[in-house]
């Protein structure tokens, strides 16, 4: 049942992706509208899916792979939603639409049946400290996102040549103001997602830090996050350095979410 | 008095890049010192346009290949202009090409930002200039006079003038692009030149609201303040609003830049790398080219923006057609009067007056006429043209073999040949 649900959020978010596509290529900011109200629909679709598969399995579905690249896409989605209603901003979605397009299908060659959940995982935690940690990874991608956008259109008005993105993307404050509601936003849930993973392992593990190379890879972004965060209030880090920043730390993410799955071996290979 | 050739050395945003023509601009101050000099050369009409986007000198005499050789030594020692300079970046024009060119520039048509108005002030302030430096004469005069009718003939029978995409709405385009709304945004502006002014008005228009100005001169600035509801401050305070505003302007005459790296690596850090656009138009330019690399800074100087006009370009194609054709016609036309002006300007009215009339008739007779056959047409032309010839020969006749003043003052009284401007006629002696 839940998998039909994520195909038919798939469906949406295709749907979606190419309307903005075309809204991209005609250059009719009309388009954007049905777009939107596409890959919202996906995302209730999704979040239904999500739900159903919680009752389905008995338990919460961000245990491998497949259930966390999925919920990893609803996040993105859901945040992308948020972000859309607070400044309004259109065209950003022309990214986000594929992107959580194509993590659904990544999610989707990965096996998927419902398997009895590893004893290590039945944890009231798993629920509480795996969603804070893919809210937070997922307000971390989009910040990515928009942290690129504004590299681009940054340069183009300083080259003065071309003027294709910065024409049809948010002016540069409101990519920096996104960029820093995202620092804001994600932070904090990284954190709790440290702490309550830290507080499930002193149950499961008997000690709350044992640096298991997960542990330290999302202790490094957490740094990393940390300095950009203070040198924005302190410093007034602005524009191009708070995107380069947001990038580095998008990219930690990345390596402790899969890379330390598949390089370094730890106690956190469950998914 | 006999007919001279007019000729142009010149140049322009489209023959030369920023650094040249800021070398080569000359202040409105040293005009006249210039023309004194051209004229010492024995250059008897000149004229000098110079704005951020030409220089450009108007000469008027006998030998066309001498005053271009005089105009550019004179050229090259005011402004220590190069000799590959003129091959390189300037344009001479002489007779049709060159009043050709003067309504070009005229009408906007020549203009960075195809049809902006503000060209067509510049040019008759730079007349009035040489007027009251008492360097133009017959030919120059009947040149610009007839320069101001062309460009307002432009405006009023093609669109090339509405709707300008002026220097002011690309300004506010870019500053969209950094900011977002610009609700509540600060400006300031540096200058209070007349640029300046119409460039304010169309902030204010788009939301800019809270305007300081500054100037060297308070005053200045505070009349400006006046005139647009914003608060003028004194020039030394400029380093503190520029921790405050988000765009900047300037247009000053300065001769080195005003803002430089190392105020505004201060002024950034004060004010939080809060982004800074600056929008500098003055020639040579006022805000240190290097700022543009600076975090957070970006500065757009008038090449830029003369860039971006150029994409706005394609569709007032068609409208820049009509007044090429309006300019291609009235030079024609200027050329013929100019041939018949051989001997003097009398008998130059004479004949322009009986023409006028002539041309006035016919089109009556044309618009009443059932049968618009061309042929038909082309027979009347040449009736009235032999009618007015005949008619109006006894008196040239007797203009060119009298000297007599009673002669000139009667025919002068007869055809109402006055001044139009006071400045106009450089010494009597000229006229006949």
């Amino acid at each position: 049942m839940n998998i039909y649900l994520v195909y038919t959020a798939l469906g949406f978010y295709l749907v979606s992706t190419f309307i903005y596509a075309l809204s991209l290529a005609l250059n009719k900011t009309f388009l954007e509208k049905p777009g939107y109200y596409s890959i919202a629909t996906g995302f209730v679709v999704h979040f239904a899916s999500v739900v159903a598969r919680y009752f389905e399995a008995g338990y919460t579905p961000i245990t491998n792979i497949y259930e966390s690249l999925s919920f990893l896409s609803l996040c993105i989605a859901g945040f992308f939603i948020y972000i859309r209603r607070i400044y309004r901003v259109h065209m950003i979605g022309c990214i986000i639409a594929p992107l959580v397009s194509l993590v659904v299908i990544m999610s989707l060659n990965f096996p998927y049946e419902i398997k009895p959940l590893v004893p290590a995982l039945r944890s009231v935690w798993l629920p509480i400290h795996t969603i804070l940690s893919f809210i937070g990874n997922s307000i971390f991608i989009v910040g990515f996102i928009v942290s690129l956008l504004y590299l681009v259109v940054e340069k183009e008005i300083k080259k003065k040549r071309s003027f294709f993105f910065s024409e049809k993307f948010p002016s540069l404050s409101t990519l920096d103001r996104i960029n820093y509601r995202c620092m804001s936003l994600g932070f904090p849930f990284l954190t709790a997602g440290i702490i309550t993973g830290s507080i499930w392992a002193g149950f499961a593990w008997g000690s709350y830090w044992k640096w298991d190379p997960k542990e330290t890879w999302s202790l490094i972004t957490w740094i990393v996050y940390a300095i950009l965060f203070h040198n924005r209030l302190a410093l007034g880090w602005r524009g191009k350095r708070t995107a380069y920043m947001m990038i580095l730390g998008f990219l930690l993410i990345v390596f402790t979410f899969l890379g330390v799955n598949f390089l370094l071996k730890g106690s956190h290979t469950y998914i | 008095m006999k007919r001279q050739a007019i000729g142009i050395i010149g140049l322009n945003h489209n023959t030369a890049p920023l650094e040249i023509r800021e070398k080569l601009y000359i202040k409105e101050g040293s005009i006249p010192e210039l023309l004194a000099k051209i004229k010492r050369e024995g250059i008897n009409e000149a004229v000098v346009i110079s704005t951020c986007n030409r220089t450009e000198i108007y000469y008027c005499g006998d030998d066309n290949d001498e005053m271009v050789r005089k105009v550019r030594r004179v050229l090259a020692d005011a402004v220590a202009a190069k000799d590959d300079w003129f091959d390189r970046y300037m344009y001479i024009f002489t007779d049709e090409e060159a009043f050709r060119h003067l309504f070009l520039v005229a009408s906007g048509l020549d203009s960075m930002v195809i049809g902006e108005p503000e060209i067509f002030g510049q040019v008759k302030e730079a007349y009035r200039i040489a007027a009251s430096a008492r360097t133009t004469g017959f030919f120059l005069n009947k040149t610009f006079h007839k320069s101001f009718n062309v460009a307002k003939r432009i405006r009023s029978e093609t669109r090339i003038g509405y709707n300008p995409l002026s220097i002011s709405s690309m300004a506010v385009e870019l500053a969209r692009r950094i900011f977002g709304n610009l609700d509540g945004k600060k400006i300031l502006v540096v200058g209070a030149g007349e640029m300046c002014e119409t460039a304010l008005k169309y902030f204010q228009k788009e939301g800019l609201s809270d305007i300081f100005i500054t100037n060297r001169t308070y005053q200045k600035a505070h009349k400006l303040a006046d005139e647009i509801i914003g608060e003028a401050r004194p020039f030394e305070a400029l380093f503190e609003l520029l921790t405050v505003v988000d765009v900047v302007l300037t247009s000053t005459g300065s001769d080195a830049p005003l803002i430089g790296l190392d105020m505004l690596h201060m002024a950034m850090k004060k004010r939080k790398n809060r982004p800074l656009f600056f929008i500098d138009i003055a020639v040579p330019r006022d805000v240190d080219p290097a700022v543009n690399d600076m975090d957070n800074v970006y500065l757009y100087d008038i090449d830029d923006l003369k860039e971006l006009s150029q994409r706005h370009l394609s569709n007032r194609v068609k409208e820049s057609e009509k007044a090429h054709v309006i300019i291609e016609e009235e030079a024609t036309k200027f050329s013929d009067l100019l041939e018949k002006i051989d001997i003097n300007p009398l008998i130059g009215h004479i004949m322009a007056t009986a023409d006028s009339i002539r041309s006035g008739e016919i089109k009556k007779t044309m618009a009443r006429l059932a049968n618009k056959d061309p042929e038909l047409a082309d027979t009347i032309d040449a009736m009235t043209r032999s009618i007015v010839n005949k008619l109006v020969h006894p008196y040239l006749a007797l203009l060119k073999d009298n000297q007599d003043p009673a002669v000139f003052d009667t025919l002068k009284k007869l055809f109402q040949f006055e001044d139009d401007d006071e400045n106009e006629m450089d010494s009597g002696d000229e006229r006949v």
